[in-house]
């Protein structure tokens, strides 16, 4: 878990720390968009010298980076290699009954890999620069238009906010939780699958009253505060659309028009 | 006196090698004696908590080794066999009542005992012990825990640690949202635990009257060192150094710190109340002796 780096937030003040959340987030849905129109060496070459541009303004070290992606490794490899060994068409260089591999499996399977990192990288830039508020905020002003279909987007964002901001005390009272039955010999992690989830009791049902407990400690709270519902409130936290972000888009938007230019040929 | 537990250079670092890593013990070595009752004080963040977590090996230390009776705790050691080690150091952690889960009470008692392999039978005898040590009235041996009220849910939590008869018993901060009579009762059972049965007590607290009125060890942390050890009387000996600490003087202290202040000679500083009694009886005998 320790070095586990994916969703988690590294303070800073980089060029990428200091745009604004919503920007940040489509962007890098317009860049994951982009990262399927992709289809040849050039275009993709492209995107990563974008993505690393990106990486650069971050401030976070590279090797921090990849030691961070790390755990997801294992997944690229697998799919990787179901695309190589299962794809169909081409030369044939190899062939062991339905496994074969082809020129054409290998590009493609080349391609699946850099899809995954380019997406792996960005979604980890995202995360790495944006505080989980500034996300739930993010989520809130894009998806303001879906007001007008009656979609609750306050309360969405309100949840989301909550949610966020309770997984490190969840994680906290867990890994609590997690020590207080270790010393009262529970044995977690270890021998029959059985054993393991009647291990998992004694961390779950605490876990879970713990978490009513809050619901209902900060519905209280709430409710004391002044909190009616979820209209009409004005904001705290307030992201204003900036330069950076205007000539972020015009960098991205370059990429991805020269991505479809090079597609073309 | 043996030696019950001994940090020998002692680092432990959380997350270490990422850039979250964070120093939270820094090079302490500290002994504390078998059948001792030593308490750890320190500001927030000192590092108390962590220091006492290494007790029973929920943490292992990034550097150093620390000896728990013939145990010996290794940044190696790994959590294989630490079973049967940690029987004998009990662990109660801040808000325990937190940790509970069974259907009813004596259930929640009996499941360390249970298991470390005892039987059922001898199980709710430890059970029924531990009630009786904690102050639980059988009669809420059957009920749910979480019926129970705040202050009844820690002892059934404490007393599922005392069930498991442990030698070692470390409470952190125990009486932590207690009322004055709760608070009381908490020290008052955690000295009979000492004086009765013989049990090492390690007690992390900020209450300073508590430490002078029941520890003869104490331990000062700060930022993640060891910055004194010695009996309750050393420590407040030095109340500008124990202010630097970011720790108060226990009441009776402070209160004749301020006659001192105020023109009175104190000689001494006493710790507990009636030492305070005692030296202001002195100061009103000689008095009277002096006006006749």
């Amino acid at each position: 878990m320790n070095n586990f780096l994916f969703g988690r937030y590294l303070p800073g003040n980089s060029w990428i720390h200091q745009m604004s959340p919503q920007s940040k987030l489509t962007l890098s849905f317009y860049f994951v968009v982009v990262i399927f129109f992709a289809n040849n060496l050039a275009s993709y070459g492209a995107l990563a010298a974008l993505i690393i541009v990106v990486v650069l303004l971050s401030g976070v070290s590279i090797t921090f980076f990849l030691k961070g992606i790390r755990p997801l490794i294992w997944l690229i490899i697998f799919t990787v290699s179901l695309q190589i060994l299962f794809s169909a068409g081409g030369h044939v260089f190899w062939q062991w009954g339905p496994f074969s591999i082809s020129d054409l499996s290998l590009i493609n399977g080349g391609y699946i890999f850099i899809r995954f990192l380019l997406i792996i990288m960005i979604s980890t830039v995202l995360t790495l620069t944006t505080t989980p508020l500034a996300i739930a905020d993010g989520v809130q002003t894009v998806l303001k238009p879906l007001k007008k279909i009656h979609f609750p987007v306050d309360t969405l964002a309100l949840m989301l906010s909550i949610a966020l901001r309770f997984v490190p005390t969840l994680m906290d009272e867990m890994g609590t939780i997690l020590n207080a039955q270790r010393s009262r010999g529970v044995d977690f992690g270890s021998g029959s699958l059985k054993h393991r989830v009647q291990a998992a009791v004694p961390l779950l049902v605490p876990l879970f009253t713990g978490a009513i407990n809050h619901a209902e400690n900060l519905s209280t709270a709430m409710e004391a505060r002044g909190f009616s519902d979820s209209e009409h409130r004005s904001k705290y936290r307030v992201y204003r659309w900036q330069g950076k972000d205007t000539i972020s888009w015009l960098a991205f938007l370059a990429v991805g028009g020269l991505v479809l230019w090079i597609r073309k040929h | 006196m043996d030696q019950a537990i001994s940090f020998d250079h002692v680092t432990h670092t959380y997350q270490a090698k990422t850039p979250y890593a964070q120093d939270a013990l820094n090079d302490v070595s500290v002994t504390i004696a078998e059948n001792s009752f030593t308490a750890i004080i320190g500001h927030t963040g000192s590092g108390k908590s962590t220091l006492v977590q290494h007790i029973n090996a929920l943490l292992k230390p990034t550097q150093g080794t620390i000896k728990v009776h013939d145990k010996l705790i290794t940044p190696t050691t790994t959590n294989k066999n630490l079973k049967e080690f940690r029987r004998h150091v009990g662990m109660v952690f801040q808000f325990p009542e937190k940790q509970l889960f069974e259907e009813t009470v004596i259930k929640d008692i009996m499941f360390g005992p249970k298991n470390y392999g005892v039987s059922e039978a001898d199980a709710k005898h430890a059970a029924v012990d531990a009630m009786n040590l904690v102050g639980l009235d059988q009669s809420l041996a059957e009920k749910s825990p979480f019926d129970l009220s705040g202050g009844q849910m820690r002892r059934v939590a404490i007393a599922g640690v005392l069930a498991m008869r442990p030698e070692i018993l470390i409470l952190d901060e125990p009486t932590a949202g207690l009322d004055p009579q709760g608070h009381k009762e908490m020290m008052t059972l955690a000295q009979r635990l000492h004086d009765h049965d013989q049990m090492t007590i390690i007690l992390v607290t900020h209450q300073m009257d508590d430490v002078v009125n029941y520890a003869s060890q104490v331990i000062v942390m700060d930022r993640g060192k060891i910055v004194k050890t010695g009996s309750p009387a050393q420590i407040f000996a030095d109340p500008e150094w124990v202010y630097e600490r970011q720790l108060n003087l226990p009441s009776s202290t402070e209160f004749a710190q301020r006659l001192i202040d105020a023109g009175i000679p104190m000689g001494k500083l006493p710790l507990t109340v009636n030492q305070l009694a005692d030296r202001i009886a002195e100061l009103v005998a000689k008095g009277d002796s002096m006006n006749e």
